[in-house]
């Protein structure tokens, strides 16, 4: 089956002598179509099970399946490879190049893989206009609001068209109008798009628009109690 | 490309300072390498000319014609030697000359008077006037540089502490020895200037300094084996026994690897320090799929954009500060040399920013993961 399967996945961290379990026996699966959050406190190991869906961090066992491969097999080199066709990654800042202008921000994946083509740059300039910056192609990032700047990592994250969408607390330095604004946003991406999606988030507020809720607490990931309204449903 | 030259364009300033001191060294590069240049042809300018393979010195004389004394009557054997095409005697001699009728000491020329056998290999073509003439031992041939000072052609000039006159009968160009203007005589002249005080040629008959020798095969070891006291050297041995001649190429080749080693520091930290301070940026864009080779590409791309134009300025700049240095100046643009110091250079600024390169494979993707910057 397609999306992002992460099984028994258990990280320990191994540091001078001590070892810390940052994530104990982790299952989720989340298919296209679904957008899934990951909410819990600080140091309960949110980033780390993001990584290691991610394919930047190996886990010490497990396995992590997109698309029926199980990634933590893969060499070094095919893992960027990997992140570069497969995984659309929105972090915690935009993480924009400071040099490049919000078009070239979305070419230069394309760029990474070999050349851009004319439909590249058309689809670049239409996943700009979805996001509503249609109108800011030629702009550097220091000339975008904070808010701005988010969007056009939502829009970098779709221009390889990956399966997975990973976002590591993407409005964490957002105030809460433009939070709303960026989570929607991912959200109408995702289902359009069919995407398998995964958010980690401090806020709470975010989660209406998830139809999955799992919490974090010292490394256990299980689904929350409270799943958003109007998906109870479905899940049931 | 993609990055590199859109992060040009962005970091102007950034980019122009590090162009601008890869330009002066290169600049520096360049004009050192004229100047060395310039200078070996003021020193052996003569010698690199002459169509000759070998020099024959006397044993002992360490390749200089200052001690080595022969004789010319050995030229007939010396030209029987299997592969030597022809042999012809060179007598040098330091002489200060004054056009004839003046006096004091901005008069004074100091010259190197090279006396050679009219019609051998050893006697430039003139650019103005006539050949030498065995049979006119007054009649010189000039360093063309001269007319600064004021000589022409039928000019009479007298020699410093000697009888003898000389007249300017030819000119003939870019001719120097032991860094001074030439002056060709004939080697009877030659031979009452040089040997002047008496016994000073020890006795020698028809005695001359050296015997250059033209072909490409012959043999040293036979000939100084047939022929008690001499011995037989490469042009290029010769050219290095020429007083200075190897201190002043050493001091200069040192001075340009030095510069090399400074442009290779110059580049290798300051790539370096752009790629730490892009530590995060680098990261991000491992996260998101570029590869060590893109990554590593662009800042290749990028140090051979920057050295290429920077070299490339430097060459413009040397050519144009080459048209307004004065005329005498010992200084002389040789295009194999800028290009060798060229690639050199360019070659040098790239390898050093491996280091960059190699930092950057190393940066883990993982950094870019929950961090608020
Ligand atoms: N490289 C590492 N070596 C050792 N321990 C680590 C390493 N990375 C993370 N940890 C530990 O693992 C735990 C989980 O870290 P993680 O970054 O996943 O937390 P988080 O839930 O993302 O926290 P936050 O909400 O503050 O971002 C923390 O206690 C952290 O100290
Ligand atoms: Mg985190």
């Amino acid at each position: 089956m397609s999306g992002i399967t992460l099984r028994n996945v258990t990280k320990v961290y191994e540091e001078g002598g001590n070892s810390f379990t940052a994530l104990k026996n982790a299952s989720i699966t989340v298919s296209p179509g679904e957008f899934a959050a990951v909410i819990g406190p600080s140091g309960s190991g949110k980033s780390t099970f993001l990584s290691i869906a991610g394919a930047l961090l190996r886990p010490t066992s497990g396995e992590v399946l997109v698309n029926n491969t199980d990634i933590t097999k893969l060499s070094a080199k095919k893992l960027s490879r990997f992140r570069l066709e497969k995984i659309g990654f929105i972090l915690q800042t935009s993480n924009l190049v400071p040099y490049l202008t919000v078009l070239d921000q979305l070419l230069v994946v394309k760029k990474m893989k070999g050349k851009i083509s004319k439909e590249d740059r058309e689809y670049a300039k239409q996943l700009l206009g979805e996001v509503g910056l249609g109108g800011k192609l030629h702009k550097y990032s220091d000339q975008l609001s904070g808010g701005e700047r988010q969007r056009v990592a939502i829009a970098r994250a779709f221009m390889n068209d990956p399966d997975i969408i990973l976002a590591d607390e993407p409005t964490a330095s957002l105030d809460s109008k433009r939070a709303f604004e960026v989570v929607e946003l991912i959200a109408k991406e995702v289902k359009a798009r069919n995407k398998a999606a995964i958010m980690v988030t401090h806020d709470e507020r975010m989660l209406k628009y998830c139809d999955r809720i799992y919490e974090m607490e010292d490394g256990v990931l299980s689904l929350a109690e409270n799943q958003p309204l109007n998906k109870v449903n479905e899940l049931s | 490309m993609f990055l590199a030259l859109r992060e040009i364009k962005h970091a102007k300033t950034r980019f122009f300072l590090i162009s601008t001191i890869l330009i002066l060294i290169s600049w520096l590069v360049f004009i050192l390498s004229g100047l060395g240049n310039g200078l070996a042809n003021l020193s052996a300018a003569t010698f690199k000319r002459i169509d000759a393979h070998y020099a024959v010195f006397e044993d002992g004389a360490r390749h200089s014609t200052l001690r080595s004394v022969i004789s010319e009557n050995m030229i007939d054997d010396l030209e029987r030697f299997e592969n030597v095409e022809a042999a012809a005697p060179l007598g040098t001699h330091t002489a200060v000359v004054l056009k004839e009728g003046t006096s004091g000491d901005d008069a004074k020329i100091d010259v190197s008077l090279l006396g050679i056998n009219p019609g051998t290999f050893m006697e430039p073509k003139v650019t103005e006037g006539k050949q030498l003439d065995a049979n006119n031992d007054e009649g010189v041939l000039v360093n063309a540089v001269l007319k600064d000072n004021g000589i022409e052609l039928g000019d009479y000039l007298e020699v410093e502490g000697s009888d003898e006159k000389f007249k300017v009968i030819g000119f003939v160009e870019n001719e120097s020895f032991n860094h001074l203007p030439a002056i060709f005589t004939t080697m009877d002249m030659w031979r009452t200037i040089h040997f002047a005080a008496p016994g000073s040629d020890r006795g020698v008959e028809k005695p001359v300094n050296a015997i250059m020798l033209r072909g490409e095969n012959i043999e040293p070891e036979t000939i100084d084996q047939a022929i008690d006291g001499i011995e037989t050297v490469t042009k290029k041995d010769a050219i290095n026994g020429i007083p200075g001649f190897t201190a002043e190429n050493g001091t200069i080749m040192m001075m340009l690897s030095f510069l090399f080693v400074i442009s290779a520091f110059v580049i290798a930290v300051f790539f370096y320090v752009l790629t730490l301070q892009k530590t995060n940026q680098f990261g991000v864009m491992k996260a998101i799929g570029a590869s060590n080779g893109f990554l590593g590409k662009s800042i290749i791309a990028q140090v051979s954009i920057i050295s290429f134009i920077s070299i490339a300025i430097g060459v413009a700049l040397t050519y144009a500060t080459a048209a307004v240095f004065p005329e005498g100046m010992p200084f002389s643009l040789d295009e194999k040399l800028i290009i060798t110091y060229s690639i050199v250079l360019f070659a040098v600024s790239v390898l050093s920013s491996l280091i960059s390169v190699r930092k950057v494979t190393k940066i883990d993707p993982l950094q870019a993961i929950g961090r608020v910057e």
